[in-house]
C-alpha cells in the first residue's frame, strides 16, 4: 500500500501543478480481483486510484483515443513494463508523442507492488533491455508446450475447437493497444478478405490475420485474452509470434522509440532455410 | 477403384523472375504437372498473406510463393521484405495447424526454367502424397452449407 | 454491367494442339459477364487484331481477355489494339495459355481444364480493372551535378555540351577533387594536372554551366523532373566579383604554417588561401577556423593588402534555391586513415605515408617540387617499401572490399620512384596483383621488368624505427620465409572509403547506400548509373572504388541518362503505382519504411483553420515504381496498387 500512497501523492502533484491534464489509472472493479480504468482530471479524485497486483490491464491503448493528445498537453498513465513497451511502439509508429506521456511505472511480484524509476518512456530503456535479456526463449506454460508437441492435424483440431467458439465480437481487437487502425481490415468489404460471419473458417482467418498484424508488435500484455468472452487462449498465438521474431530477427518489440518495425525492415542475411 | 488424387495448387509469383522463369520452361518445352494455377504480381513484396488464405478457401491443397533470388529483385528489396513476412507467417500457419508442407516458398530466376518445372513436379508430388487438405475443406463445406440456409 | 470479350488464340498448333479451344470458348461464353467468347488462329495477326477491335466496337465491350501467349510477348500489342478501338488499354489482360499451359502439358483434357481456370480467373480480374491514364510528369531541363572532381566535371561538360543547363556544385573552394592532387596517372604516366586543369577551366567557362564552389547542398525536395534544391553558399569572406585573384593577400597573411589539405599535410598554406596554384576559380577564401581575426578579433592585414576592397569579414552564408530536373551525384571518396593499423606506424613515424601523400611528393607542383624526399629530414630515400591492401580486403580491421585502384597506383609509385631515384630500391608487399583493365597488366609488368620493383607476396606484421631506418617485418609466402627490410620510407596503399558524411548526405538527397556508405545503384548489372531514386544518377567513386577511366565512363553514362530524360517536355510513366486512401490511413509509416524508392511522404491533413487533423501517407507518383511492397505492409488496407489492386487479386484467386 506504500506504493499506492506514493503514487496518489505523485498524481496529486502532477494534476494540481497542471503538469498533466489527465491521469489514467485503475479503480476497483466489479469483483475484488478486478480493476477498471479510471480517468481523472483533478487532484481531488486521486484518492479513488487503486494500485495493487490486480492492476494488470495495459492501459496504453486509451492514449491513442482520437483527439486525446492533439492539444499537445501531457497525460500521466499507470503502466507495467509491457505498457511502457507499448508506448515505445506507439511512438515508433507515430501514433503518439512519447514526450507527452508521463509514466507512473510499476510492477508486481506476488502481491507486492513496486515502483519503477523514470518519468518518460526513454528512462526505462535499461529496464526493458534487461527484460529482453531475461525473457525466457522457451515459455513455461504447459498448454503451449502441449500445442507445440501436437501433430499439425492435432493442432488444427485444437484450434478448430477453440475458434469454433469465436463470436467475432472483436473484443480482442478493441482491447489491444496496437489495434489502432481507423479501419480494421476485417471491416473492409472491397474486397472482403476476412469472412465476417462467425463460422469457423472466418474465425480461423480473423485470428490468423489478427496475430499476423501483431507479429513483432505484441508485448504480450494479455489484454486480448482477458477480453475474450469465450476464453480462446490467444496468448498462445501471441507467444508463438513473439518467440518467432526474437529467434529469427532478435526483435524484442518496444525496446525504444527508434526501433524499426520488424516486418517493415529487413537484413540481407535474414534466415531463409525454408525457401526452396 | 478411386481415381488418383489430383491436388489443386495455387502459385503466387513475381513477374520479373519466377513468371519469366515459368515462361522459359514453356519456350523450352519442358513438361510438368498441370496442377498449378499461377497468379502474376509485380513483386514478391506485393504478395500478401491474405492471398494464401484465400487460395486455401478456394480449395487449394497447396500454395506456392515464388520470386527473385536475394539481390536480384527488380525493385531492389521487395523480396527481402517478403522473406521476413513469410518467415513469420509460415510459423504462424504451422502453429495454427496448417502444415508448412502445404505452403512452399522458393526463389526462381528468369533463367531457371528447369528449376520451375522441377519444382512444380516435386511440389505436386509432395502434396499428392499429403492428400487433400480435408480439415480445411471441412471448414469450407461448413461455410457453404450455412450460406445456403 | 461488365461486358467482357474473351479472345482465344490457337497460335496455330502451339495452343490449339494441346488446348481444346472450342471447348474453352464455349465454357467462357457461359461465364457471367462475358459478352463475346471467340477463337481464332492468330489473334496477334492484323486480321486478328482487327477482329478484336471490331468486337469491342460492336459489343461496347468494357474489358478484354486475350487467352494466348505470355503477357511478356503481346500484352503491349493487344493493349494498343484496345486503345485504337476506344477502350482504355488497361482494360485488357492476357491469359497465358501457351508458355504456362499448352507448351508444358501433355494431357489435353487437363491442359484444357487449366486453360479454363486461367482464363476465367483473368475475366474476374478484368471485371475489376479501372481505366488508367499514363502519368505525365513535367521535366525541368536543368541538371545539378554534385561534386567537382573528374566525374562531376565530365558529367557537367557532357550535359552542357549537349545544350542543356547545368549547375555544378563543389564544396571545396576549387574544382579538381582528388584527381588534381595526383602526380602522373596509370597506365600512361601522363601528368594528371595537365589533363585535369584544362577540364576545370572548360567547366568554369562553359556558357551552360553555372559553377558554385565553396557551396553545399542543404536540402533536396521533389522528385524526378521536379526537384527543388537549396544550396548553401558558404561565406568566402572574399567578394568573387571584385577579386582579381592577384594573390597579394595570400603573400601578406602572417599565418603561414597551416597544414595544406591539398598537400595532405606535407605542405603549408596561409589562412587566406587557394587550395593550389591552378585553383578554379583562382580566388581565395578565408579559413575561419585558423584566421587570427576570427580567433581574437585583430589582424585584417589581408584587407590592407587588397587593392579592390574584396575582403569582407562580415560576409554571411547565403542560400540559393534551384529548380532541377535531374541530379548527378559525384561526391567522390576519401582515403582511409591508416592510423588504426598500429603495426604500420602511420601517424607515429613521419616517413610512413599513405598513397595520396606519395602522389603529392611525386607531383611537380607538390611541396617538394616533384622530388621524392622523406618528410622527416628531407633526404632522398634509398629503399622504399610499399604495402598493398593497407585496409582493404581485411574483414577484421579494415574493409572487406577490394579498393580496386591500389595495385595499379602502387606499381605506378614504384615506377615514378625508379625514374626519379635511379639507384633506389623498391619492395612491394602484396596479396594479389589485380590489374584488369586496358593496358593495366602490361603496366604492372613494366614496374617489375623495367623498373625492377621487387614484389613480395605476403603481409607485413610490423614496422618499427631502428638506427634511423624503418624496419619492416613481413613474410614472403612464396618462399615461406619471414623477411625483414631496412627501409627509408614506407608507403601504404591506402583504401578508398566513402566520404565521411556520405551516409548523412545520402539521407539529405534521398538515395540508398550500402553498409560502408557507398551509394547504391538501382540494379548492379542493368542500371549501374541510376540510384534507386528516379532522376538521381551516380558517377565516380561515391558508388564504389573506381579509377579515372571508370569514373569518366560512368559520368558520361549518367550524363546520357540525364539527356534522355531531358529529351522530352514531359515524362510519361506506366500508371501502375500505389495510391493511398487518406480516410483510412492510420499514419503508422510502415509503408514509408518499406518503400525501396522513398516514394511515400507524410502529408498533413488540415482543417479549415489550418489546424492539423492528422498525418497520412502520400505516394508520390513521380517516384513510385509500382512494386506494391507497401500494399502488403498496410494493415488497414489503405494503400492499393493500380493494375494489381486488392479487388483484382481477390477476384483472380476467387475465380480459380
Amino acid at each position: 500500500m506504500i506504493t499506492q500512497e506514493q503514487y496518489r501523492t505523485r498524481v496529486k502533484e502532477l494534476l494540481s501543478s497542471g503538469t498533466v491534464k489527465m491521469v489514467i489509472g485503475y479503480k476497483p472493479g466489479s469483483t475484488p480481483d478486478r480493476r477498471r480504468p479510471l480517468f481523472i482530471r483533478t487532484a481531488e479524485e486521486a484518492n479513488r486510484l487503486v494500485l495493487d497486483s490486480a492492476c494488470i490491464t495495459n492501459l496504453s491503448g486509451y492514449l491513442v483515443t482520437e483527439g486525446l493528445l492533439s492539444d499537445e498537453k501531457k497525460v500521466a498513465i499507470f503502466l507495467r513494463p509491457e505498457g511502457i513497451r507499448s508506448i515505445n511502439i506507439l511512438a515508433a509508429e507515430s501514433q503518439l508523442n512519447a514526450d507527452q506521456i508521463i509514466i507512473l511505472g510499476f510492477d508486481s511480484t506476488g502481491s507486492v507492488v513496486k515502483t519503477l524509476d523514470g518519468t518518460h518512456a526513454g528512462d526505462f530503456s535499461e529496464l526493458l533491455g534487461s527484460i529482453k535479456q531475461n525473457s525466457p526463449v522457451k515459455p513455461s506454460e504447459v498448454l503451449f508446450e502441449q500445442v507445440e508437441q501436437m501433430t499439425p492435424a492435432e493442432r488444427f483440431a485444437f484450434w478448430q475447437e477453440e475458434f469454433s467458439r469465436c463470436i467475432k465480437c472483436y473484443a480482442c481487437r478493441q482491447a489491444c493497444p496496437m489495434c489502432y487502425c481507423r479501419r480494421c481490415i476485417v471491416d473492409s468489404n472491397q474486397p472482403q478478405w476476412v469472412n465476417t460471419s462467425s463460422h469457423t473458417l472466418g474465425n480461423f482467418e480473423w485470428n490468423i490475420v489478427r496475430a499476423f498484424h501483431l507479429a513483432g508488435r505484441c508485448v504480450e500484455c494479455g489484454n486480448c485474452g482477458r477480453a475474450c468472452p469465450v476464453n480462446i487462449p490467444l496468448r498462445l498465438i501471441n507467444r508463438r509470434m513473439a518467440q518467432e521474431v526474437i529467434e529469427a530477427f532478435d526483435h524484442f518489440p518496444g525496446l525504444n522509440q527508434t526501433q524499426e518495425p520488424v516486418l517493415a525492415s529487413f537484413k540481407k542475411d535474414d534466415s531463409e532455410t525454408f525457401i526452396l | 477403384m478411386s481415381e488418383p488424387f489430383e491436388p489443386k495448387i495455387v502459385a503466387f509469383v513475381c513477374t520479373y523472375c519466377t513468371y519469366a522463369g515459368a515462361d522459359l520452361a514453356g519456350t523450352s518445352r519442358l513438361k510438368y504437372a498441370p496442377n498449378v494455377r499461377t497468379i502474376r504480381l509485380p513483386c514478391t513484396g506485393r504478395i500478401s498473406p491474405m492471398f494464401i488464405l484465400k487460395a486455401l478457401q478456394k480449395g487449394a491443397d497447396g500454395v506456392l510463393v515464388s520470386g527473385c533470388h536475394p539481390g536480384d529483385c527488380h525493385f531492389t528489396h521487395g523480396n527481402y521484405h517478403a522473406r521476413r513476412r513469410w518467415m513469420v507467417f509460415r510459423s504462424l500457419l504451422d502453429f495454427i495447424g496448417i502444415p508448412p508442407e502445404r505452403v512452399k516458398y522458393s526463389w526462381i530466376s528468369a533463367a531457371e526454367g528447369v528449376k520451375f518445372a522441377e519444382l512444380i513436379n516435386s511440389v505436386t508430388e509432395d502434396i499428392r502424397k499429403l492428400g487433400p487438405f480435408d480439415q480445411y475443406k471441412e471448414l469450407i463445406e461448413e461455410t457453404e452449407a450455412e450460406a445456403t440456409h | 454491367m461488365a461486358k467482357i470479350g474473351v479472345f482465344i488464340c490457337h497460335c496455330g498448333e502451339n495452343i490449339g494442339a494441346k488446348v481444346d479451344c472450342s471447348r474453352l470458348a464455349e465454357a467462357l461464353g457461359e461465364h457471367p459477364g462475358v459478352a463475346v467468347s471467340v477463337e481464332y488462329k492468330y489473334f496477334c495477326s492484323d486480321p486478328g487484331q482487327e477482329s478484336v477491335k471490331k468486337a469491342i466496337r460492336d459489343n461496347n465491350l468494357t474489358g478484354v481477355v486475350v487467352a494466348a501467349c505470355s503477357p511478356r510477348m503481346h500484352e503491349a500489342t493487344f493493349r494498343k489494339a484496345c486503345a485504337e478501338a476506344g477502350l482504355n488499354p488497361y482494360q485488357c489482360e492476357i491469359a497465358n495459355i501457351r508458355e504456362q499451359c499448352s507448351w508444358v502439358h501433355t494431357d489435353k483434357d487437363m491442359a484444357t481444364e487449366k486453360a479454363m481456370d486461367i482464363t476465367r480467373s483473368m475475366v474476374e480480374k478484368v471485371k475489376r480493372n479501372n481505366n488508367l491514364q499514363p502519368i505525365e510528369v513535367p521535366v525541368t531541363r536543368r541538371a545539378l551535378v554534385i561534386g567537382g572532381g573528374i566525374a562531376g566535371i565530365q558529367a557537367a561538360l557532357d550535359i552542357a555540351n549537349a545544350g542543356q543547363e547545368v549547375v555544378l556544385v563543389e564544396r571545396e573552394p576549387s574544382l579538381g577533387g582528388h584527381m588534381a592532387q595526383l602526380s602522373e596517372t596509370f597506365p600512361t604516366l601522363d601528368c594528371s594536372q595537365c589533363i585535369m586543369t584544362p577540364r576545370m577551366v572548360e567547366a568554369a567557362q562553359h556558357p551552360n554551366i553555372r559553377l558554385l564552389t565553396y557551396a553545399e547542398i542543404e536540402s533536396v525536395d521533389g522528385y524526378i523532373g521536379n526537384f527543388k534544391v537549396k544550396v548553401r553558399m558558404k561565406s568566402r569572406c572574399v567578394d568573387m566579383n571584385s577579386c582579381t585573384g592577384c594573390g597579394d593577400c595570400i603573400t601578406k597573411c602572417p599565418l603561414k604554417k597551416i597544414p595544406s589539405e591539398f598537400d595532405c599535410g606535407l605542405g603549408k598554406r596561409t589562412a587566406i588561401y587557394t587550395p593550389f596554384a591552378q585553383s578554379v576559380p583562382n580566388k581565395p577564401v578565408i579559413d575561419k577556423a585558423n584566421c587570427i581575426y576570427f580567433k581574437n578579433g585583430k589582424c585584417k592585414i589581408c584587407t590592407k593588402s587588397c587593392q579592390f576592397n574584396s575582403i569582407n569579414f562580415e560576409m554571411q552564408d547565403e542560400f540559393i534555391e534551384l529548380e532541377i530536373g535531374a541530379i548527378v551525384v559525384a561526391t567522390g571518396f576519401q582515403v582511409q586513415n591508416n592510423a588504426q593499423y598500429g603495426e604500420y606506424g602511420y601517424g607515429k613515424y613521419p616517413d610512413v605515408i599513405n598513397g595520396l601523400q606519395f602522389e603529392r611528393l611525386a607531383s611537380a607542383s607538390g611541396p617538394t617540387a616533384g622530388k621524392i624526399l622523406r618528410p622527416s629530414d628531407g633526404k632522398e630515400p634509398q629503399t622504399v617499401v610499399f604495402i598493398q591492401c593497407a585496409g582493404s580486403r581485411d574483414p577484421s580491421k579494415g574493409v572487406r572490399y577490394c579498393s580496386k585502384i591500389c595495385c595499379m597506383y602502387t606499381a605506378k609509385h614504384a615506377m615514378l620512384y625508379a625514374h626519379k631515384v635511379h639507384d633506389g630500391k623498391t619492395h612491394i608487399f602484396y596479396m594479389d596483383i589485380r590489374a584488369a583493365g586496358k593496358g593495366y597488366d602490361e603496366f604492372s609488368r613494366r614496374a617489375i621488368e623495367e623498373d625492377e620493383a621487387s614484389y613480395v607476396r605476403g603481409r607485413v606484421s610490423k614496422v618499427w624505427q631502428e638506427n634511423g631506418k624503418l624496419m619492416v617485418r613481413g613474410v614472403d609466402t612464396l618462399l615461406g620465409k619471414p623477411v625483414e627490410i631496412a627501409a627509408d620510407m614506407v608507403v601504404l596503399a591506402t583504401t578508398m572509403i566513402p566520404q565521411p558524411d556520405a551516409k548523412e548526405f545520402a539521407k539529405t538527397i534521398g538515395i540508398g547506400y550500402d553498409e560502408y556508405g557507398f551509394y547504391n545503384e538501382a540494379h548492379l548489372k542493368l542500371r549501374p548509373v541510376e540510384s534507386s531514386t528516379a532522376g538521381i544518377f551516380l558517377a565516380g567513386a561515391c558508388q564504389s572504388p573506381k579509377d579515372i577511366p571508370d569514373s569518366v565512363a560512368q559520368a558520361s553514362a549518367s550524363a546520357s541518362k540525364v539527356l534522355a530524360l531531358f529529351s522530352k517536355d514531359k515524362l510519361e510513366r506506366e500508371p501502375v503505382i500505389a495510391i493511398n486512401n487518406e480516410a483510412t490511413c492510420a499514419g503508422c509509416w510502415g509503408c514509408v519504411l518499406a518503400c525501396p524508392y522513398n516514394a511515400i511522404e507524410k502529408k498533413d491533413i488540415l482543417d479549415r483553420s489550418g489546424r492539423l487533423i492528422k498525418r497520412v501517407a502520400f505516394v508520390n507518383p513521380g517516384l513510385c515504381q509500382g512494386c506494391g511492397t507497401c500494399v502488403t505492409f498496410c494493415r488497414s488496407n489503405s494503400i492499393d496498387l493500380a493494375g494489381f489492386t486488392e479487388k483484382q487479386i481477390f477476384a483472380e484467386v476467387m475465380g480459380l
